[in-house]
């Protein structure tokens, strides 16, 4: 990732020299000063209206752009949201007075499991990318997402599988063991509940790779010109830190969720201890995931902070440098401390001292941006908008979570206090105080941008001080309760233990804070039709996306500035006028055409200028397959749900058919200030390349999620793998691998000799390669088959099978890719100079060469020297 | 003058934090793999020290590169938000120092516990 000039060398002779940007970089302040004629704006803005019309009526379901997907997403969420605190209502009436029987044990059982788990996957994570989406592109003056269809496919995903999960509460057959699944109590339990829970959230949690990945890539190659990385507003910053904790924290949780699945479903006892599991290992994966959850949920709320602080001081953030080291340490350190989750399991105590080091020592960094943002309200000259009142009550109440969670990073308080109240009340003092808090400040703060108008600042207050007392009602009495004695997940208690007025307190406490949350839904919702509009800056802050305009329109940022300030607003004071006037970069789209600016990495130099796809039924379609595909299963319905699954990569091959990596009329276009870009790469400089990336680099994660499974076993049981059991087959492990790496190494070669222009010979290694990859999956498969692997009866069988299950649906996918390409080569969409196809396929087979061979190891050879 | 390409790298900015997780998981596992298979607190106290200061070492030098690369000294202007490829710099080589100490904190508070417990249990 690093960049220095306008022109790199071609990296191969057959790259075309005109392919390089031409023109001015950067530009002289002349050029900017020279103003735009008045009917030439007139006639670009018509040109771009029509480009990123929204469309209407029943197709406006079809639309892409980021802010409706923004919109869209983030109600959603909204939506999930209350609907999970009515649960939480629910609970707390039910525990108001002890044996009370207002909710039966199952029903309990089913409401404090789809709390937990809407909050955290139907809420929290997902309010982190729907704001993103929102707002993003704005604050980088970019006009759009990079992948707009991406967004709309994920949020399709997100609403499908929100639905279901959470409405399987409205027929009783809700999951019920908790929002962990703890097996065995999940692996064992009767009824949909633990397999709608796995698929269903799994459905969602790929739904959030998908949207991770967009974001990272929107970060780094979606900056405005000039933007180097040390300008960046911290948001992105945050948003790149979440976005690549999201690609190493989900993937083990997916990779857990099939190990889960197969138990569920074909009786694979991977948490069995009868026949060698071990349920410490879902464990494992799954707080290798839940902890950085937690800090994937902190950090863009904090983001948020991060935004409204410098507005609310008037001045620059105090700390840039330490800002970024606290984000960047955090997203580090958060993924030491899962294990503390687990301190009463029985590990070895220096095990444990490991963990509660590092939970200690992620106190340092998070700690940081406290008081960054405390100096920055220090020295500078604080206007007390309402967003700030909710940033103050949301640092008071974290910072008490965070205190108590000093307490229980400690093992031994925490084995005086795990499972207890106290927990619940720490948990919900981080997540308020880390997450809601922020997120409604931050909803007060950007809400002129969303919608151009200003909710109320009356009912704003009102919303803030009884949310802020409810919740201290609520919690504060529960570190209380839980140091009493009362376990956490209980559906009723008797009378006699001193408990009582404490769960009645609380219980009032959760309906002041509905009360305060209703005030701010209605606010937020309330017709506004009669009410003026706002004015452009209203809280005369610095960062670009408050030169939106008003009233609104749909294609983002104008024209593309060039940016040299942290605080464009403040310290460009032109920058707002010259981007209405068009006079930067893009103000015009004469080919009518969605596009974008990509530049580089760290520099943020102008490299190529993209065409965004715009609105489309495929995303939504590709969406509905895939939730059949996850959805059906459930039910046991296999065969509709395998028909789903086709279907669902057939729509997507048909989008990317017709969408992507298209052959462009003009390979340069003059983008303004003098400056000529390519409108065609392929390569690490192609945002298409970056989402393969950083796709490949959450996938591996998986997959080494799945490793750590095997080594597991190993170190945790005595029988792994047990005496005498049978082996994969070392011939054909060893021909799979020898066939994978000869399927790697032919695309790798065809990639090369397409682009040198022997594009004959590069088809027949285009035909060469799928042929040899199923070839390697049929081994794969066979090499397990032969010598009676039962996966049923051991969990060495059955962890063997599993790897064999992930690499061949992988090597399936490769092969696809590879047979696209040649597709597109013989439909001539594919050229030798324009052959981003192929360079995204080599690098996919990169990965999966890699763990092809190392499945064909783990099988073959490894347990043979356990 | 011309600047070594890390100068405009991220993945260096990042460098000490990946030797802290390197050394994370390396304690951890090593730990559980000793503990489990051998039964050797001794020996994964041992391997525990060895780790660490190999860590410490990695962290020092990568710190100290990345101090020359802040430039500390040189400049009045210790906000890194200049436009110019010097602020890029100083800003990627300040941001790498601070995650060089918070990295060595970390990886001494993680071999901490080694030093109080002596057995496996």
């Amino acid at each position: 990732m690093t960049d220095s000039s306008l022109h790199d060398p071609p990296r191969s002779a057959a790259e075309l020299d005109e392919r390089q940007p031409q023109g001015q970089w950067p530009p002289s302040e002349e050029m900017l000063a020279e103003p735009v004629p008045s009917d030439i704006q007139e006639a670009s803005k018509e040109r771009l209206r029509a480009a990123w019309k929204t469309p209407t009526g029943i197709r406006y379901l079809s639309a892409v752009n980021n802010s409706v997907i923004g919109k869209w997403y983030s109600l959603t969420a909204f939506g999930f949201m209350l609907a999970a605190g009515v649960l939480a209502l629910l609970m707390r009436v039910q525990l108001a007075v002890p044996e009370n029987d207002f909710l039966s044990s199952d029903r309990f059982n089913q409401f404090f499991t789809m709390h937990g788990s809407a909050m955290m996957f139907l809420f929290a994570v997902p309010m982190f990318e729907a704001i993103s989406i929102l707002l993003l592109p704005a604050m980088l003056g970019s006009r759009d997402m990079p992948f707009p269809r991406l967004s709309a496919y994920g949020y399709w995903c997100f609403l499908i599988g929100g639905v279901f999960v959470l409405g399987s509460v409205l027929f009783d057959a809700a999951p019920s063991s908790g929002w962990f699944m703890y097996p065995p109590l999940a692996t064992e339990d009767e009824g949909v509940g633990s397999d709608i829970w796995l698929l269903g959230l799994s459905f969602i949690e790929i739904a959030s790779i998908a949207a991770a990945v967009e974001l990272i890539v929107g970060v780094i190659k979606c900056r405005p010109p000039g933007m180097r990385i040390n300008l960046m507003p911290l948001y992105g910053w945050y948003v790149l830190v979440v976005g690549g904790m999201i690609l190493f924290a989900f993937p083990p949780l997916i990779a857990g969720d099939l190990l889960f699945e197969l138990e569920r479903s074909l009786n694979w006892p991977f948490f069995d201890p009868e026949r060698g599991g071990d349920p410490l290992l879902w464990q494992h994966l799954f707080w290798i995931f839940g902890h950085p959850e937690v800090y994937i949920i902190f950090l863009p709320s904090i983001a948020i902070a991060s935004m409204v602080v410098p507005t609310a001081a008037g001045r620059p953030i105090v700390g840039y440098s330490w800002i970024v080291l606290s984000a960047v340490g955090t997203g580090f350190i958060s993924f030491g401390l899962w294990v503390h989750h687990m301190f009463t399991t029985g590990l070895p105590a220096i095990s444990l001292g490991f963990f509660s080091a590092a939970s200690e020592a992620v106190v340092i960094p998070t700690g940081v941006q406290i008081f960054a943002f405390i100096a920055t309200l220090m020295v500078g000259r604080v206007t007390v908008i309402l967003p700030t009142l909710w940033i103050a009550g949301a640092v008071a109440i974290f910072t008490a979570g965070g205190l108590t969670g000093v307490m229980v990073a400690l093992a031994p308080f925490d084995w005086q206090v795990h499972d207890t109240y106290f927990i619940v009340a720490h948990l919900h003092y981080t997540l308020f105080g880390g997450m809601v808090f922020p997120i409604i400040g931050g909803i007060y703060y950007f809400y002129p941008f969303i919608t151009k108008k200003k909710m109320s600042e009356r009912l704003g207050r009102w919303s803030f001080w009884v949310t802020f007392i409810g919740f201290n009602v609520c919690f504060l009495p529960m570190h209380l309760t839980g140091l009493l004695g009362m376990p956490r997940r209980v559906w009723t208690y008797p009378g006699d233990l001193g408990w009582d007025w404490l769960n009645m307190i609380s219980t009032v406490g959760s309906f002041v804070i509905a009360a305060g949350i209703l005030i701010f839904a209605w606010d937020l919702l309330r017709p506004k039709g009669r009410q003026t509009l706002t004015e452009r800056n209203p809280w005369n802050a610095g960062t670009l996306e408050w030169s939106h305009d008003v009233p609104t329109e749909a294609w983002g940022a104008r024209s593309v500035p060039f940016v040299t300030s942290r605080y464009p607003l403040w310290d460009q004071p032109e920058i707002v006028e010259r981007m209405d006037a068009g006079r930067f970069y893009l103000g015009d789209a004469p080919e009518g055409r969605r596009e974008t600016l990509i530049t580089s990495a760290v520099d943020a130099i102008p490299q190529l200028v993209v065409r965004v796809t715009g609105p489309a039924w495929c995303t939504l379609v590709a969406a509905a397959f895939t939730g059949g595909a996850f959805i059906l299963p459930t039910f046991g319905i296999y065969g509709p749900a395998i028909v789903c699954g086709v279907l669902a990569i057939a729509t997507v091959i048909w989008w990317l058919w017709t969408a992507t990596a298209i052959i462009p009329d003009k390979v340069m276009k003059d983008v303004g200030l003098g400056l000529t870009l390519p409108t065609y790469v392929s390569g690490p400089k192609a945002p298409g390349w970056w989402a393969i990336f950083i796709t490949m680099l959450g996938d591996a994660t998986a997959f080494a999620g799945l490793i750590f499974g095997v080594f597991f076993f190993w170190t945790a049981r005595p029988d792994f793998p047990p005496d005498g059991a049978a082996h994969a087959s070392a011939a054909l492990t060893t021909t799979a691998g020898v066939l994978l790496a000869g399927t790697w190494l032919s695309t790798w070669f065809a990639r090369g000799l397409h682009r040198a222009g022997h594009v004959t010979i590069a088809r027949a290694l285009l035909i060469a390669a799928p042929i040899m990859a199923s070839g390697g999956a049929a081994s794969l498969i066979g090499a397990v088959w032969f010598p009676g692997l039962q996966p049923a009866t051991h969990a060495y069988p059955a962890m063997m099978c599993a790897l064999v299950v992930w690499s061949v649906a992988h090597i399936l996918c490769g092969a696809i890719m590879q047979g696209y390409c040649l597709a597109r080569s013989l439909a001539g969409r594919m050229l030798p100079e324009f052959d981003a196809d192929l360079w995204n396929t080599t690098l996919y087979w990169h990965f999966q060469g890699v763990s092809g061979i190392v499945t064909s190891l783990m099988i073959g050879l490894v347990p043979r020297v356990m | 003058m011309v600047w070594p390409n890390r100068y405009s790298s991220l993945w260096h900015m990042i460098a000490a934090p990946v030797v802290w997780a390197v050394h994370f998981c390396a304690v951890y596992g090593g730990t559980a793999l000793v503990c489990a298979r051998m039964d050797a607190p001794g020996l994964a106290r041992i391997g525990i020290a060895a780790a660490s200061v190999v860590a410490l070492g990695l962290i020092w030098w990568i710190g100290r590169r990345a101090w020359r690369q802040w430039d500390y000294a040189s400049r009045a202007n210790r906000t890194h938000g200049g436009p110019r490829a010097e602020d890029r710099r100083e800003f990627l080589g300040h941001s790498a120092w601070l995650l060089a100490i918070v990295s060595a904190i970390g990886v001494i508070f993680v071999s901490l516990p080694a030093l109080f417990i002596e057995s496996c249990l």
